[in-house]
């Protein structure tokens, strides 16, 4: 059996959260297709638009902390992921959403009840996208955000506990 | 100091001067030749021009129609100090006296009867002569002309090339000078601040200037330098001065007891009690000096160590089972929820004895500082590292000593209550180092340490 979930990210340690709880709460042998999505619109110039590489995009907007975590997380839930990738939505509005939904067979949103944190300018919220799409929503508590001592490190990705529902 | 800059100076200007002066004095004497070879060659066109016209109109008498030639050239006219010769070519020819009577050398006329032309430079003279068949025979007709080109451009041209040379060479010595100037300015600047930085004024800096040149980038490696160096100058004064201390302590507290006990005869029991406690401080000096031992052979390079395949959750229960055996107040909850799926992951390259020194080191410093709260330790693997995570919910460390944790006798602000030498961090470091590994530190005081240790997985 096969699922595909699409879960926004922020590019931060923290919103991988969403992503480790989804896998450690699966107790049926499901195997997941993940996207992981970002919002980020596209730039004015035609200068930019022609030397424009999604891969380029995706590598400044991510960090090591990060990599490492998703690398992390990927070596823990080998057999239950079928395939994961992080891509970029830069559409404007909720027909492009929609229309990347059916186009990439997404079966479920996954999303906490927490605010990304949008470091990039570009880069816009998906939540309202998500909202009136017509594809499953799961909302997950992310629950009290203490400050730890490794906020933003890679440590995080190891205490952060969510519960579901 | 002078002396050297002006050599430095002198040696720029002639390294600048000297090709300069060889491209252009190369350049002089192409033009030079160029442009005379050039009017020279015209000249003799125009005197050859001039030959036919004359021999025409003083041999056959006959007026020049060609209208093209006189388009072309503009030999109608006689050229300056022009002269011309008719040496009819018959028996009776002798070319020697003919050759002395116009005052050119005998070859040029035998030439010409051979070669049908040839031209021939006086001093002052240009000379060509050709062989003209008339209607009343053959002659050698020689025409010659002033050399106007020697006579009037030449010098003139040497005078401008010479004046643009002297001129230019001028313009280039200033702004040689101005360069070499300022060009080795900065680095005079550089060598006079280095050189007033002595081992008694560490502190002092190089001045930055804010531009991103290669001067700039070799006054903040002086200064990276410089910071490296008064570090680790000052942890040798500290290490020096805390290991003595250290080490003076407990001698102090044994020649102390064992004085008082020798003052006066006293009974059994109170001479037990002293040995007990000079039994109990050299303890304390012989671990102290063992950790010191263990310090310096992990700090050095030696390659002593045996490397082998460690798989680092069977280490790190072991470093558990070890530290609960040995204090049954310790705590330690081993986190498996990101164990990854393939073991081959979490086997890194390592030594067994030095990495299970190293984890218990900090996990009992989790339990100690936490006062035996429990001590979470996570085990996580990426393709490429493993990552151990150890987090405590003790004291902390204050934020502004968080980066003197691995000097050697270190001891934070808020360890009063709790035994320590501040050996164990340093030595964990360097463990960890010698694994080609990383270990971060991150902390909040009053509510908890995170260690992160990463090091790189085993490979094949």
């Amino acid at each position: 059996m096969k699922k595909t979930i699409l879960i926004p990210t922020d590019f931060t340690v923290q919103s991988l959260n969403v992503l480790k709880t989804v896998l450690a709460n699966n107790t049926t042998n499901l195997q997941f297709d993940i996207v992981l999505l970002h919002g980020v619109s596209l730039s004015d110039s035609i200068r930019d638009l022609l030397f424009y590489s999604k891969a380029k995009q995706i590598a400044s907007l991510t960090n090591p902390e990060f990599e490492e975590a998703f690398e992390v997380i990927k070596n823990k839930f080998d057999s239950q992921i079928n395939s994961m990738r992080i891509d970029l939505f830069t559409g404007y509005n909720q027909a492009a959403f929609n229309n990347y939904l059916e186009g990439n067979r997404v079966e479920q949103i996954v999303m906490t009840n927490q605010k990304l944190r949008l470091t990039n300018s570009k880069s816009f919220n998906l939540e309202t996208f998500i909202e009136k799409s017509n594809v499953d929503v799961f909302v997950i508590n992310a629950g009290e955000v203490a400050t730890l001592p490794e906020k933003g490190k890679l440590a995080e990705v190891f205490f952060n506990h969510a519960q579901v529902g | 100091m002078p002396i050297k800059t002006m050599k430095r100076q002198s040696r720029t200007i002639l390294l600048l001067l000297i090709p300069f002066l060889i491209v252009i004095f190369s350049f002089s004497i192409f033009i030079y030749y160029s442009v005379s070879n050039y009017s020279e060659n015209y000249f003799f066109k125009l005197l050859e021009a001039r030959a036919f016209k004359v021999a025409k109109e003083q041999l056959d008498n006959e007026e020049v129609v060609d209208r093209n030639v006189l388009d072309k050239l503009s030999f109608s006219e006689k050229l300056p100090h022009e002269k011309d010769f008719f040496i009819p070519i018959d028996d009776a020819i002798d070319l020697t006296f003919e050759a002395q009577r116009i005052g050119i050398p005998e070859n040029f006329l035998r030439n010409v009867v051979k070669n049908n032309s040839d031209e021939y430079v006086s001093e002052r003279y240009l000379y060509k002569g050709i062989n003209y068949q008339s209607k009343s025979g053959k002659f050698i007709v020689i025409t010659a002309a002033e050399n106007y080109f020697q006579l009037n451009q030449a010098e003139n041209l040497i005078q401008t090339l010479l004046f643009a040379i002297v001129a230019s060479i001028l313009l280039l010595l200033y702004i040689a000078l101005y360069f070499s100037k300022n060009i080795f300015k900065p680095i005079s600047i550089i060598t006079e601040q280095v050189k007033e930085i002595s081992s008694e004024n560490l502190h002092l800096r190089l001045k930055d200037t804010n531009r991103s040149d290669e001067l700039n980038e070799l006054a903040s490696t002086f200064n990276d330098m410089l910071d490296r160096i008064e570090t680790s100058f000052e942890t040798q004064n500290n290490f020096i001065s805390n290991a003595s201390h250290e080490l003076r302590t407990p001698l102090t507290a044994i020649i102390g007891e064992a004085d008082v006990a020798l003052s006066k005869p006293r009974k059994p029991e109170d001479y037990i009690e002293s040995l007990y406690i000079i039994l109990h401080e050299a303890e304390k000096l012989d671990n102290k000096t063992k950790a010191l031992l263990f310090l310096a052979q992990t700090g050095f390079n030696g390659k002593v160590q045996k490397f082998d395949k460690v798989r680092i959750d069977q280490l790190l229960w072991d470093v558990k089972e070890n530290l609960e055996s040995l204090n049954a107040k310790n705590k330690i909850h081993l986190d498996m929820e990101l164990l990854p799926e393939n073991p081959m992951k979490l086997k890194v390259n390592g030594n067994q004895q030095l990495l299970h020194l190293a984890f218990s080191n900090i996990i009992s410093n989790g339990c100690k500082y936490s006062d035996y709260d429990t001590v979470v330790v996570s085990i996580g693997a990426s393709d490429d590292f493993v990552y151990v995570v150890i987090r405590d919910k003790g004291i902390g460390i204050p934020e502004n000593e968080i980066k003197y944790i691995y000097d050697p006798f270190f001891r934070a602000s808020n360890t009063k209550n709790y035994e320590g030498y501040g050996i164990g961090l340093p030595l964990t470091r360097n463990i960890i180092r010698m694994h080609n590994g990383k270990m971060m530190v991150t902390s909040l005081e009053n509510q908890g340490t995170t260690v992160q240790i990463t090091l790189p997985v085993w490979q094949p």
